[in-house]
């Protein structure tokens, strides 16, 4: 019985091999209505899903999103609707709150349980290190207008959050299985 | 008898130029960017290039290929899309796309926007990809 007991804890931990406490600092962002909130404590009680993207990304971005919108209408089909999905943007200099919305809009997303956040570079990157993400302007250049134009080489990241505001695990957010972050959300969330 | 030959005519030149298919897109909004993906097939036995897409969709069209470095992943510009000779080339998430910048218009689900793709010896070819 004990030995059961030991292998079942071992097996909990491997499945969410992080613990890391993100409410021990307080990180204000913008949403999609540029409403200033706090997060993760604006989440709390509520198991979140993040992902971190930029707009002008056509390719990996994009593939992220649609793994976390995948995620929700299964969720969802399977009448869990109290777990939250979170886009932060590692891009403010461009994704300002309106293009948050639109970005997300065009994909029939609905804000009923998503959150689009912005803030400046300087808050999103303190938010970033915490979770180690890197994001790094590469190759910019001109268009014909004059506008600048540039691309982000970045961390590849969807995280899964619990309800304490804990980061308990991290995925490549283009490529993820989308079964495998579908069971750990009903496993952590106990559904 | 002449119809018979057109047909055999149309049949074999289809059956040996390139041919493109599963062609799709990314929705998009007005002023942002999207990719837009497809196979190419070269059934022939030279090797093509593909150097340039345009559409009214958008001024700014790129080819592009999405890379890993360090851990982090990023996109950058290629000069060209080469298919060799009885090869496919596949343009897909994470990998070959061709980049459509500064959209003119919102790009929504279900939406079919035309791109013409350019090749080195084959004639251009008119695609329509719908948005998903």
């Amino acid at each position: 019985m004990t030995v059961s007991a030991v292998l079942i804890l071992i097996g909990c931990q491997s499945e969410f091999p992080l613990n890391k406490d993100l409410t021990k600092q307080n990180y204000n962002f913008f949403n999609h209505d540029s409403v200033e909130i706090s997060f993760p404590k604006i989440n709390l009680g509520r198991i979140t899903v993040i992902g971190f993207i930029y707009t002008h990304c056509p390719d990996i971005c994009p593939m992220t999103t649609h793994n976390m919108f995948l995620t929700d209408q299964r969720l969802n089909n399977d009448g869990i609707d109290n777990v939250n999905f979170v886009l932060l943007t590692f891009d403010p200099d461009r994704d300002y709150p309106s293009i948050l919305k639109k970005f997300a809009q065009i994909r029939d997303i609905e804000f009923d349980n998503w959150l689009l956040l912005w803030n400046t570079k300087q808050n999103t990157n303190l938010f970033l290190k915490r979770l180690n993400i890197l994001a790094i302007s590469t190759d910019s250049s001109y268009t014909d207008n004059g506008e600048l134009n540039y691309y982000v080489m970045h961390t590849d990241r969807i995280s899964l959050i619990d309800r304490k505001g804990h980061l308990r695990k991290n995925y490549k957010g283009s490529t993820v299985n989308l079964d495998e972050l579908y069971n750990d959300i009903k496993t952590l969330g106990e559904y | 008898m002449i119809t018979l030959l057109a047909f055999l005519f149309l049949f074999y030149s289809q059956e040996n130029s390139l041919q493109v298919k599963n062609q799709w897109m990314r929705p998009g909004v007005k002023g942002m960017g999207t990719a837009l993906y497809f196979e190419v097939e070269n059934p022939t036995d030279k090797s093509d290039t593909l150097y340039k897409v345009t559409s009214e969709v958008s001024n700014m069209i790129q080819l592009h290929e999405t890379y890993t470095k360090d851990d982090l992943v990023g996109m950058r510009e290629v000069a060209e899309f080469v298919i060799e000779p009885g090869y496919s080339l596949e343009l897909k998430p994470g990998g070959y796309h061709i980049m459509v910048m500064k959209l003119k218009s919102d790009i929504k689900k279900g939406d079919e926007i035309e791109f013409k793709l350019h090749f080195k010896n084959a004639d251009s070819i008119i695609i329509r990809a719908k948005a998903k």
